[in-house]
């Protein structure tokens, strides 16, 4: 017994400590961002390359003198792809370490765990990931594609200039996927596509035997109709995908594959001979050729002090978002969370394709639209470009429900889903 | 003014004068500059154009653009073939062929190149070298032109059917010309033969041109063309149950690859290896590094890398294996559940190292030639990595099987799980049993690592993919039983690839999972239980 | 009956220990809501709702340690029952959002509107009333577990198989989970929660009150718990654990027994998952991951398994020790743990607390044999964890 009250006080006096340690250093003269991405786990994989991307962001406004006069600071935690331990790790950078907004989350589900907790300590988070939409939300700006900033044209550039007339909506069987084909089955027949024109394929997470999956793709694609698939197939499963496309010998000249979720970092473990052709829809690829992108693209390899460390989207939206913070906490002269919120809007800041990308009213940013073909050294080359930025579409114009639905964070609405049609903020109070 | 008229003259006469030498060249280099210009839409009949020249100096021309290596020099626009060399490119005129210095990358902008540009280098190139002497350069040229039919090429196939001696060209000749021929405007009695001639040589690529045809036919080939889809998809329904057979063993192969170091540890020495997942991935790193060495400093070699690869993974995951075992597991022994825990800690030590050391990102590992592609056999589709992967799995068990029942070694690993106290008593060091058994599981999970780097994630978390399904495989087929695991591991992967089709990838895996705990029920120690006494103990 | 067996069960540790959880369950929540957020006593929120989750953790670590400690059934699958006592709740509170979701739809959850669904799927009846939700969170693993267990046990298939045959179910039912076809919201699961009961799940009053009620059913599970393996059925368990087939020649139906304890710890777990939704906010199917199952283990383990106290302790110690080093060292963390879990194994077998009853047992009874010779071994015989030494 004695022992057991020990420990305990032991162990409650070292919470007590680091949160009052912490609580020092809040004190100090610096901004504080946090940084909530998984170092372990699954997603370690995708998202450990945002955190240095974020660290190394911060060390370069640092040089230049910081923000509002004072440094800004990194807190780095690590969630570990346990998406209850997303919550709880939120919870402690905003009420324990007191940071001015959170860059994080890739999966869906980990965006989801937190938002009620950025809801009710009221602080802001930049998401830099691709997702399906049907989500606004008071205190997360979305710094990846919406569905129609990817998705959409992607299958219209196959339409127009591939003449594809049978559909693979081959994905991994979660909410992004699910949502984007949805969103996709209603876009394809609407424009005309039959529904046995369609195949729709769920596999699980890390599903690593594609054989079946692939022979089934032959087998569909050689109905003497041109044959594209669409892959939203998550990071893991994509290797093996490739390698069995590959040896299958389905070459992008005769069935083109195009992923959402393929960028230049999943490409460097895979050797893309085999592959050159199949596409990708980004907002940025890291072959773009541009003054800005080329130098975010030398301080990133003097930082990791790696010369074959590759750039790719989500590194992007998080250099977009975090120079819009930068921005709007100037304008706003304070990082008070309801301050910036409101200075957030309208901010416009250059991306690294070559423009500028503004924040809307619904928290989403503009982009252009770039597909692109896989080259054999694992780049990729824009093949097609939309003509001006898209506008993230927040509610999906091709999902029955949500339709009517749009969304304005500037005053007099304030409302994340405001129905057109019945003239009201749907869920919005109470 | 008269002077300037008289220069005017006399250039336009030297001009015309030359012409005749240049006529042949200008209106070439002509051609291969707009490429420089041209849109990617446009594409298309800038290499038809250049195709009907028929000039054999295009064709490495189309050759460097299907690659990517045709450039345009910012300053004039002229283009030319390109080799990289670090930095720069060195380039080549493509008229004279001749070698004309080397520029740095940025003077220079490449020729863009899409799906579109390559299908119609393709199919230009497949009917420009239809004719070529060497033998390889027709094969392929009738194999491209097998795969992107075009009506305007009929003649040049006809051309060299007529030309061609080589059996093998010849077949391929046939079915090119054949799937030309439905699509061309030749008369109906012509196409019939056609078709009768796709029907019989079947396969997906016929059912493919034949269905496409269907729409634009004659209404009077209709009927024969829909004959002949009907038996090539019958054809091909029967072979789909052999194609499943197929994926079933390979599946079972990775499958029993990845249980076979388990059996060892778990199954013979009743150790719970949390740890052997990441054996497999320290396997497939050593592959990583053994190919990023040959890359570097001897890419001729690049073929071998495997084989390299197998005895060096063996060495380190063995290392790993004995360490593991001398500093924590001997200690452990007659506590099985608690090996349980200390391996599950030291699995998440292995992954966070190496995700330190080699970062989180999956690496490249790349297929030596003999491991890329696949062959047809009959109606079937191998590929050559699962082939091989089958193939080396049986390898490993017999290996396996051989050391431990016609080895000393096997004898006194066997004696020692079976009675260890008999055994330490007959003179046997039981601890250095121990440890080697250990190694030599470890090791042949770092083996199994090389081959599954071949078709899975090089990654931090390739081992957690595989660690559940090893003890499924090592319990369904009896714990301490090598042939078990064998008949656990192929019967499990037949039985998923025969649900799959039916129930899809999650629920076919969920099954086989219900599966297993009823069959649990039924047979509470596996496939093959060990009997006697050693059961209880 | 029920007086003798509270008085069996309450034996001076246990005493002290629910005695001292119930003292948090009021002291925690008050000093919380009553204190200044700059009073050097105030309890943020942020600890508040971190240790209602290490509570709820501490209550399936505790039902682990009754079926693995107390019988011998290393199950490798609890985190399942937890998680299906969290999906109940995730359901119940679904159904609480009601029109506020983001379509407005008063009964379909959002997940379900975006994907299509017209109407509630038939499992989904009932989950918006709070008494059926609360049947549901003991029932539905309880049932899973009787079903699961009356076939394992009846067929005698036990030791690193049944380990394993109990990984294949949570591993089984993970995949499910994660099909979005089977309406439970797939990988995303189920978040968003509005209000529990009338009370906004965001309040601090709430929060407080989640927390009160985790220490209030650690407490009680504790007793019973030790009600259980203090009675005769308690000892025949030990003995069945020790030796099976002796146990069943002496005439005890086995089966029945162990699949009692394996029932009654799935509804404990079930429950701990009930409370741990609300505080974290979020129920998905990573909560079936086979790893999470072994982590139990792990608590369990470190803790002292066979001791009622230990895997209260060894949940509290390792989430802890994860909440901390997560944050401290994000980037090692993992070797933290990972070496502290070798370690353990290595030099703390009983665990913390089976070590430390292992050396007052081992004092007092030095003490008594200074006093007394020839006492000492009926003292050592009495430690429940002592009989593990012959594993």
């Amino acid at each position: 017994m004695t022992i057991r009250a020990r420990v305990t006080g032991a162990f409650l006096a070292a919470v007590l400590s680091t949160t009052a340690f912490n609580g020092a250093f809040a004190a100090d003269d610096t901004i504080k961002v946090g940084i909530l991405h998984s170092l372990s786990g699954t997603m370690a994989i995708s998202e450990t390359t945002l955190k240095d991307a974020m660290l190394m962001l911060i060390e370069e406004q640092n040089k230049k003198g910081g923000l509002l006069g004072k440094k800004l600071e990194a807190v780095v935690v690590d969630p570990a792809s346990d998406w209850p331990l997303f919550a709880e790790k939120a919870r402690e950078l905003i009420s324990v370490n007191k940071v001015s907004a959170v860059f994080g989350c890739w999966t869906s589900v980990s965006r989801k765990s937190v938002l009620p907790v950025f809801e009710e300590l009221n602080s802001i988070l930049f998401y830099p990931v691709q997702y399906e939409g049907e989500e606004s939300q008071r205190n997360v700006f979305y710094t990846g594609a919406a569905p129609n900033q990817q998705a959409i044209p992607a299958v219209d550039y196959l339409m127009e200039n591939e003449e594809v007339e049978r559909w693979v909506l081959a994905g991994t069987d979660y909410v992004y996927p699910r949502t984007t084909n949805k969103i996709l089955e209603a876009y394809l027949i609407s424009k005309g596509v039959k529904p046995e024109d369609i195949m729709i394929n769920y596999t699980p997470f890390g599903h690593s035997d594609w054989q079946t999956i692939v022979s089934d793709i032959k087998k569909f694609g050689s109905a003497g109709k041109k044959t594209a698939v669409v892959s939203t197939i998550n990071g893991d499963a994509n290797v093996p995908f490739y390698k069995e496309l590959a040896n299958q010998g389905i070459k992008a000249e005769d069935i083109p594959v195009v992923a959402f979720s393929v960028g230049e970092e999943e490409l460097a473990g895979l050797d893309t001979g085999p592959l050159v052709g199949h596409l990708a829809a980004w907002n940025y690829f890291q072959s773009v050729d541009n003054p800005a992108n080329a130098e975010f693209i030398k301080t990133w390899k003097a930082y990791t002090k790696n010369d074959k460390r590759v750039t790719n989207d989500p590194m992007e939206a998080h250099y977009i978002g975090f120079n819009m913070w930068l921005k709007a906490v100037e304008k706003a002269g304070t990082t008070d969370t309801d301050a910036v919120l409101d200075a957030m809007v309208g901010i416009s800041v250059p991306n690294l394709s070559g423009g500028y990308s503004t924040m809307m009213p619904n928290h989403h940013i503009t982009k252009p639209v770039l597909i692109g073909e896989i080259q054999a050294d694992g780049q990729f080359e824009t093949v097609w470009e939309t003509p001006g930025l898209v506008v993230g579409d927040e509610w999906s114009d091709y999902l029955p429900d949500s339709k009517d639905l749009i969304s304005d964070w500037r005053a007099p609405m304030s409302c994340g889903n405001f129905n057109v049609s019945t003239g009201k903020c749907g869920g919005k109070g109470s | 003014m008269h002077r300037i008229a008289r220069t005017l003259l006399l250039a336009f006469l030297l001009v015309a004068a030359i012409a005749p030498g240049l006529r042949a060249e200008e209106p070439l280099r002509e051609l291969i500059d707009a490429l420089g210009q041209a849109k990617l839409s446009d594409m298309d009949e800038h290499i038809a154009a250049l195709a009907k020249t028929g000039d054999p100096k295009v064709v490495p021309v189309l050759e460097a653009l299907g690659e990517g290596n045709l450039y345009a020099r910012k300053a004039d626009g002229q283009v030319f073939l390109t080799k990289e060399s670090g930095s720069t490119l060195s380039l080549t005129d493509p008229v004279s062929g001749e070698s004309v210095g080397e520029a740095p990358k940025a003077a220079l902008s490449k020729v863009k190149v899409n799906n579109g540009v390559r299908r119609a280098v393709r199919s230009a190139l497949g009917s420009l070298t239809l004719l070529s002497p060497d033998r390889d350069a027709r094969l392929k040229a009738a194999q491209s032109v097998l795969q992107s039919p075009n009506a305007e090429a009929l003649g040049a196939i006809e051309d060299a059917l007529a030309a061609e001696k080589d059996g093998e060209v010849r077949a391929l000749l046939e079915q090119a010309r054949a799937t030309t021929l439905i699509i061309s405007d030749r008369p109906v009695e012509e196409k019939r033969q056609a078709v009768r001639l796709l029907k019989e040589n079947g396969g997906r690529e016929a059912l493919s041109i034949l269905s496409a045809a269907l729409n634009a036919a004659d209404d009077s080939l209709k009927p024969d063309i829909e004959a002949a889809v009907a038996s090539i998809e019958q054809s091909q329904a029967l072979w789909a149950a052999g194609q499943n057979v197929w994926y079933g063993l390979s599946l079972g192969s990775v499958l029993l690859l990845a249980a076979i170091g388990l059996a060892i540890t778990f199954g013979v020495m009743g150790i719970i290896n949390m740890a052997h997942g990441e054996m497999v991935m320290l396997g497939a790193y050593t592959t990583f590094l053994v190919q990023e060495v040959i890359r570097d400093s001897l890419p001729g070699l690049f073929d071998w890398s495997l084989a390299i690869a197998l005895p060096l993974a063996f060495l380190v995951t063995g290392t790993v294996g004995l360490a593991m075992e001398r500093g924590v597991i001997r200690f452990l022994y007659g506590r099985p559940l608690e090996t349980l825990l200390a391996t599950w800690g030291i699995s998440l030590i292995l992954q966070q190292a190496v995700r330190t050391i080699f970062g989180p990102t999956n690496r490249e590992v790349g297929n030596p030639s003999w491991m890329s592609g696949a062959f047809e056999l009959g109606g079937l589709t191998v590929t050559w990595n699962r082939l091989w992967i089958i193939l080396f799995a049986l390898a490993v068990f017999a290996a396996l099987l051989f050391l431990l029942k016609k080895t000393p070694m096997g004898l006194q690993m066997r004696a020692v799980t079976q009675n260890r106290r008999m055994a330490s008593s007959m003179g046997i060091r039981t601890p250095w049993v121990d440890a080697l058994t250990f190694a030599l599981g470890s090791g042949i999970a770092g083996m199994a690592g090389v081959a599954l780097s071949q078709i899975d994630n090089v990654s931090p978390n390739l081992g957690q993919g595989y660690i559940i399904d090893s003890f499924m495989v090592v319990v369904f087929g009896g714990v301490g039983n090598l042939w078990g695991t064998l008949v656990g591991a192929f019967s499990l992967g037949i039985l998923n690839k025969f649900l799959e089709p039916y129930a899809g990838a999650v629920l076919g895996k969920i099954l086989v999972l219900v599966l297993i705990i009823l069959f649990i029920q039924k047979r509470p120690r596996g496939l093959f239980a060990l009997k006697g006494r050693a059961v209880e103990a | 009956m029920i007086t003798s067996f509270l008085v069996k069960s309450l034996d001076r540790t246990i005493l002290i220990a629910a005695a001292l959880l119930l003292a948090l369950a009021v002291l925690v929540p008050a000093l919380n809501l009553l204190t200044a957020p700059d009073h050097p006593l105030h309890v943020p929120t942020y600890l508040v709702s971190l240790f209602g989750k290490y509570l709820t953790y501490a209550l399936l670590a505790l039902a682990l340690d009754l079926v693995w400690g107390f019988c011998g059934i290393l199950s490798l699958g609890h985190a399942a029952f937890f998680a299906l006592g969290g999906y109940a709740m995730g359901m119940y509170l679904m159904r609480q959002i009601g029109a506020r979701g983001s379509y407005g739809n008063p009964l379909l959850p959002d997940f379900m509107v975006f994907l299509n669904w017209k109407e509630l799927p038939w499992f989904w009846y009932g989950f918006d009333m709070f008494w059926f939700a609360a049947l549901m969170v003991v029932v539905v693993p309880g049932l899973i577990a009787f079903v699961f267990g009356w076939f394992a046990f009846r067929s005698r298939v036990n030791g690193v198989y049944l380990s394993i045959i109990t990984q294949a179910m949570t591993y089984a039912l993970l995949l499910a989970f994660f099909r979005n076809d089977m309406g439970f919201g797939g990988n995303n699961g189920l978040t968003d929660f509005k209000d529990i009961l009338g009370f906004n799940i965001q309040a601090d009053g709430t929060r407080a009150a989640l927390f009160a009620a985790s220490a209030l059913a650690l407490a009680l599970s504790l007793v019973v718990t030790s009600g259980i393996v203090r009675s005769k059925f308690g000892k025949v368990l030990v003995a069945l654990r020790d030796a099976e087939s002796r146990t069943r020649f002496l005439g005890y139906r086995v089966e029945h027994m162990k699949l009692f304890a394996f029932t009654v710890s799935a509804m404990m777990a079930g429950v701990a998952g009930a409370l741990y939704v609300p505080q974290v906010g979020i129920i998905n199917p990573g909560e079936f991951e086979p790893g999470n199952s072994i982590e139990v283990v792990i608590w369990t383990a470190v803790g002292g398994r066979g001791t009622l106290i230990g895997p209260i302790i060894g949940a509290i110690l390792v989430n802890g020790g994860k909440s901390i080093f997560t944050a401290a060292f994000p980037e090692f963390w993992l070797f933290a743990l990972g070496g502290l879990f070798v370690l353990v194994t290595l030099f703390l077998p009983k665990g913390v607390v089976g070590t430390a009853q292992q050396y007052l047992a081992r004092r007092k009874a030095h003490r008594a044999a200074e006093r007394q010779d020839g006492e000492s071994d009926k003292e050592q015989g009495a430690t429940a964890p002592e009989a593990m030494a012959a594993e």
